[in-house]
């Protein structure tokens, strides 16, 4: 972009897309069909706009584009406000776009998501526990690892976003 | 330290089983396959999984030289072959997700030693441990639960 008429192209030369590393769900199509019976069976119980932003959370920490991709189409498709996706990665300073209860789940999905830097705290778990009685608690759990576990197979594999429709696995 | 929860989804719990297992069958390497999710286990923590996993290595007759120098195996020389490191690697790689990209020459070194099939499950394998040693952690569940 150093002329103008670069300037004022209408297309921008954006750089080239990576190339994805392992078609792992083809190789290991096992693996895959038991992963996503997991995915339906875990959070199964919670509210489907609080796995949503618990899956975008997650993904940011965890540098995922593709679930980025995948989870921010299909949170604003079913109606998640743009205001929320953005402040999700700034969340524990804007406190008041989220309810208490979506507030002590994003904070244990950081805890549960980043699990090599410490163990959960317990404050984080109480304050989870507060909010989720035991058996959703159990589902939230399960989802944050889940989401962890496409998050590693999206990055390992290199899968790459701008491609997803919302509610295209479904 | 007491348990927090021992709570856990009947369905949850066996399809989490099933990714392991279908894992572990595709990767055909058992003790390999209990190398790496030792080295998970030891990253991520979790004091249930690597009780549990070092019942199964002793078991499977993993040498208990492989099992004293996994926390170090890249300064641990001859003690793991070329195979188990290129695994290992991608281990450490793909559990400290939060640090960086799966690197290039990481994932290299792995694709130099596992054919796809075994590749995918071998990633399979990755995720699924810390799968467990997420549920496991944040439910505190103790070390001991296990028998072979």
């Amino acid at each position: 972009m150093t002329t103008t008429e670069e300037s004022t192209a209408t297309t921008v030369a954006y750089a080239t897309e990576p190339t994805p590393r392992l078609d792992w769900a083809a190789l290991a199509p096992d693996v895959f069909k038991a992963m996503v019976r997991l995915d339906a069976a875990a959070g199964r119980g919670l509210e489907p706009a609080l796995r949503e932003l618990v899956k975008i959370r997650a993904s940011q920490i965890n540098h995922c584009a593709f679930c980025l991709d995948m989870h921010s189409k299909d949170a604003l498709a079913a109606g998640e406000s743009v205001e929320r996706i953005v402040q999700l990665s700034a969340w524990e300073e804007s406190r008041h776009f989220y309810t208490e209860r979506e507030l002590a789940a994003l904070e244990l999905t950081d805890a549960v998501t980043v699990l090599t830097d410490g163990f959960v705290p317990d404050e984080v778990y109480e304050r989870a526990a507060r909010q989720f009685e035991e058996a959703e608690l159990a589902q939230l759990i399960a989802a944050i690892s889940v989401i962890n576990a496409w998050n590693r197979f999206g990055v390992t594999c290199r899968r790459t976003p701008g491609h997803y429709q919302p509610g295209q696995f479904r | 330290m007491t348990v927090r929860t021992k709570r856990l989804d009947a369905g949850v719990a066996q399809a989490m089983s099933a990714v392991s297992a279908a894992a572990k069958k595709g990767l055909g390497d058992p003790a390999l396959a209990e190398l790496v999710v030792l080295r998970a286990s030891q990253l991520n923590r979790c004091a249930f999984c690597l009780d549990m996993h070092l019942a199964v290595a002793r078991e499977l007759g993993v040498g208990e030289r492989q099992l004293d120098m996994l926390s170090a195996w890249e300064e641990a020389g001859a003690v793991f072959d070329e195979r188990e490191r290129a695994a290992l690697a991608l281990t450490e790689a793909i559990t400290v997700l939060t640090d960086r990209f799966v690197p290039d020459d990481v994932y290299d070194r792995a694709a130099a030693h596992f054919d796809g099939p075994r590749l995918a499950h071998l990633v399979g394998l990755i995720v699924a441990i810390n799968n467990w040693n997420r549920v496991m952690v944040a439910r505190r569940i103790p070390p001991g639960g296990y028998t072979p």
